[in-house]
């Protein structure tokens, strides 16, 4: 079976562990994520963790990564939050000018170095297939703590994300819940950098949520749905650009191709969410004119 | 000898059109909202150039294409149900930008070329990018003097511009085939991330400083000229990238405005509240 | 009495979205300087109606006709009023600028406003009250005055048919005043007025003819003969009256 013989390899299986916690801990952040119209917020903490990756690297090798996208992620997510609070630029252009600024702060510092291209391109999509124990554990350590936190704040998360002015009659307090949810979109950037990069992160933070919306109106089937299209496209990307580098001789980055498979489970999910409505709708002309006759 | 035999020469002059050129396109790219969407302009525009260069094809040609294409796909999904356009644009993003990395990917030289495209390198421009960008310059100046008052209305009153007969889709079209042309032609200096900085960053900060329209053109255009020559100085300076140093200018130049403007406003309260 | 034109023909017609019908059977006549009111609940197709009367939204049966024209012929001649608070208040223009919007038609294509454009947006602004707030920018005006800058938008195209959707909502009592003396004058000079609102009281005072809109025309004519509890009833579908006397409150819209 060319779907799981690949994953007999250690390192593969590492691979696919990794992706399938990822996918449940994006999916998961990811519907809130959809919910909030939080997706450019997203992109800009992927690119200002970079800096503390770049400074962590700089001070504790390999091992003081984890800490300084740590560092990194959880000061942008505040100043995220005070950002977006106090309207005197419109947000977006407030969101380009932190992102731009603070990746070019990453960039400089990495370009003094030497290895400086080989440095970039694994921050970019990471080496998913050098994922190591240690970083399994880390990432199943912080997909456990965000997923608990957001499942014990569920109620007034939605609530915020639904209706901002009610959730502040309520006394809800707005304030902590954005920095909260922010936070919790720093945490799996960090969590997944290092095996995955950039742009692996923000494709499963957005894609899977976006497909399960499609099928689906009930936020109790969108949330399993999200975390499963990103799992599967975990395995399924992995699968792909393992066959093409063994088969075929064609080398493929695993990081995208899982990208990639995502996409396409999303213009499926697009497509059926398309029959679906189309079919509905038939039915229900249907049923209005036996009811007419 | 030509004077444009210098690298440096070049880069001068490169950086003088494409910060003139991304300040006066940022202005509508603030009015209308759009940062988050060149930001997926400059991702998704990857594989076309990628592709253009696999098939020895022109790469401004290719790129300039395949953003077409991404702009038609984000107007598609984005009128989805349950979706909005910030999610359509983050789905282009990423989708674009992983074909393009999965193309690199699959030929020599891999990390080298992902990194210029990347990061850019305004110090390798040759004459003849100098010549593209300088067409796209003028071309991009007509459009928005000619059309400037249309392309306004259809911004800010889409229903009313059509309303009033305007061709709403053609003029929404032509501004986001501006700002996909102005993309293509500041990549290949600054790179697909920083590139959204010298296409937003000045427009933003003159809109901190005046709240006129017609002001904000040549400001904008002053401030990325500004930042993007202080770029290429402190680069060949001290040997950092360009287009980091570009836009670490202009994000530096924001905050000093910003906080500048912050401060103004807060003295201006308050003598409004103790008039005394 | 002199006859008067009509400016506004609807014949059996029909509007749709796509296959979705939205609007059927619409018939009745508006004349020169002749105001009608849209009344109907939330979701009725009042903005629809209007979209209509613009040629934005196609005509599936029957006929519309706008000045003697098809909808889509006739916008030279017809503004249109949108909602204020559907416009980006943080988008860098200026309130003369906003106005000025209104002569694009006329000025054409690939040319700059002239000497007598801007005589004619002064004078609307004029005509709004908000002469005195040209060149600031329009998104620090309070929701009513915007309201009255579209208005006189609509002012400076000179038009010979105006359309409103929705301009007294969250209006203030200034504004709302102006907005009606504005109205009233350009029923004056001779255009007619179509405007779409919650509020029966202001039917009563700006408007002479009334249009009852729920999917369907429940009603259309003179406002005294129209504005009827009976009618209302039917329009807001019953339950979602009271009735004190001679007024009539909508509870629920």
């Amino acid at each position: 079976m060319i779907f799981f013989e690949p994953f007999q390899f250690p390192f593969m299986a590492r691979a696919l562990i990794e992706l399938v916690i990822l996918g449940v801990l994006a999916g998961t952040v990811g519907v809130l994520v959809l919910l909030r119209r939080l997706a450019f917020v997203s992109d800009t903490l992927t690119h200002t963790v970079f800096p503390g990756v770049v400074i962590g690297h700089l001070m504790g090798g390999d091992g003081g990564i984890f800490w300084g996208a740590l560092a990194a992620g959880v000061a942008t997510a505040a100043l995220l939050t005070l950002l977006t609070h106090r309207r005197r630029v419109s947000e977006d252009a407030a969101l380009a000018m932190l992102l731009t600024t603070l990746f070019a702060v990453g960039v400089v510092l990495v370009s003094r170095q030497t290895g400086f291209t080989s440095d970039l391109t694994a921050f970019l999509f990471g080496r998913v297939l050098t994922v190591t124990e240690a970083q399994l554990a880390q990432t199943a350590v912080v997909t456990v703590l965000v997923v608990a936190l957001l499942a014990a704040l569920r109620r007034p998360l939605l609530l915020r994300a639904f209706d901002p002015e009610g959730a502040r009659a309520a006394g809800v307090p707005v304030g902590l819940l954005d920095l909260v949810l922010n936070v919790a979109v720093a945490l799996v950037v960090v969590a997944a950098v290092k095996a995955v990069g950039t742009v692996l992160v923000i494709a499963l933070l957005i894609v899977p949520a976006a497909a399960a919306r499609t099928l689906s109106d009930r936020l109790v089937v969108i949330v399993p749905l999200a975390c499963l299209v990103g799992a599967a496209a975990g395995w399924l990307g992995l699968v792909v650009s393992y066959q093409a580098s063994v088969e075929y001789g064609v080398r493929l980055a695993s990081g995208a191709t899982v990208v990639l498979a995502l996409v396409v489970m999303y213009g499926l999910a697009h497509a059926a969410g398309f029959a679906r409505r189309r079919l509905g709708l038939s039915r229900a002309r249907r049923t209005a004119m036996e009811v007419a006759a | 000898m030509s004077w444009l035999d210098s690298t440096v020469h070049r880069a001068v002059v490169e950086a003088v059109l494409v910060g003139a050129l991304g300040g006066v396109v940022g202005v509508f790219v603030i009015a209308r909202r759009l940062p988050f969407f060149t930001m997926a302009l400059t991702h998704a525009t990857f594989p076309g150039i990628v592709v253009a260069a696999m098939l020895g094809v022109n790469l401004y040609l290719g790129g300039g294409l395949f953003g077409l294409l991404v702009v038609a796909a984000v107007l598609a999904f984005g009128r989805a149900r349950g979706q909005d356009f910030t999610t359509a644009t983050g789905i282009a993003l990423s989708g674009g930008f992983a074909l393009g990395v999965v193309l690199v990917s699959s030929q020599d030289g891999f990390t080298k070329d992902l990194a210029a495209y990347t990061v850019g390198d305004v110090l390798a421009v040759g004459t003849g990018d100098l010549v593209a960008t300088g067409v796209v310059v003028v071309a991009v100046s007509l459009l928005l003097a000619l059309l400037g008052k249309e392309l306004l209305l259809t911004a800010f009153d889409p229903v009313g511009a059509a309303a009033l007969g305007l061709p709403t889709l053609l003029l929404d079209f032509a501004l986001l085939a501006a700002v996909e042309v102005t993309v293509v032609a500041t990549v290949p200096a600054l790179g697909t991330i920083l590139a959204v900085a010298l296409i937003v960053g000045p427009a933003a900060t003159a809109r901190l400083i005046t709240d006129r329209l017609a002001p904000l053109f040549p400001i904008a255009a002053a401030i990325g000229v500004a930042c993007a020559l202080a770029g290429v100085w402190v680069s060949t300076l001290w040997n950092v990238a360009t287009g980091a140093s570009i836009a670490l200018f202009v994000g530096l130049v924001f905050g000093v405005v910003f906080l500048g403007t912050a401060v103004r406003g807060r003295v201006r309260r308050a003598t409004a509240a103790n008039p005394a | 009495m002199i006859e008067r034109a009509p400016t506004l023909v609807l014949d059996r017609a029909s509007v749709a979205y796509g296959d979705v019908p939205v609007l059927e059977e619409l018939n009745g006549v508006v004349h020169e300087g002749e105001a009608v009111a849209l009344i109907g609940p939330n979701g009725a197709g009042k903005s629809t109606f209007i979209k209509a009367l613009l040629g934005l939204v196609p005509v599936v049966r029957g006929r519309i006709e706008v000045l003697g024209r098809s909808p889509a012929q006739a916008r030279r001649d017809v503004a249109y009023v949108p909602q204020a608070d559907t416009l980006d208040p943080d988008f860098p223009v200026s309130v003369e600028q906003v106005a000025m919007m209104g002569r694009y038609r006329r000025i054409g294509w690939l040319r700059r406003p002239s000497a007598a454009d801007r005589a004619e947006v002064a004078e609307a602004l004029e005509r709004v009250g908000l002469a005195h707030r040209a060149r600031d920018r329009f998104g620090t005006l309070s929701g009513g005055q915007r309201q009255r800058v579209l208005l006189a938008r609509a002012i400076a195209a000179k038009p010979r048919m105006l359309l409103l959707d929705e301009p007294f909502n969250g209006v203030d009592a200034v504004s709302q005043h102006a907005l009606l003396e504005a109205i009233a004058s350009m029923k004056e000079q001779g255009a007619s007025v179509v405007v779409s609102t919650h509020d029966l009281a202001i039917a009563h005072l700006a408007c002479d003819e009334v249009c009852l809109l729920n999917r369907h025309q429940f009603g259309f004519g003179p406002t005294e003969d129209v504005l009827t509890p009976e009618r209302l009833r039917a329009t807001y579908g019953g339950h979602a009256l009271e009735l004190r006397g001679d007024r009539v409150i909508v509870t629920q819209t």
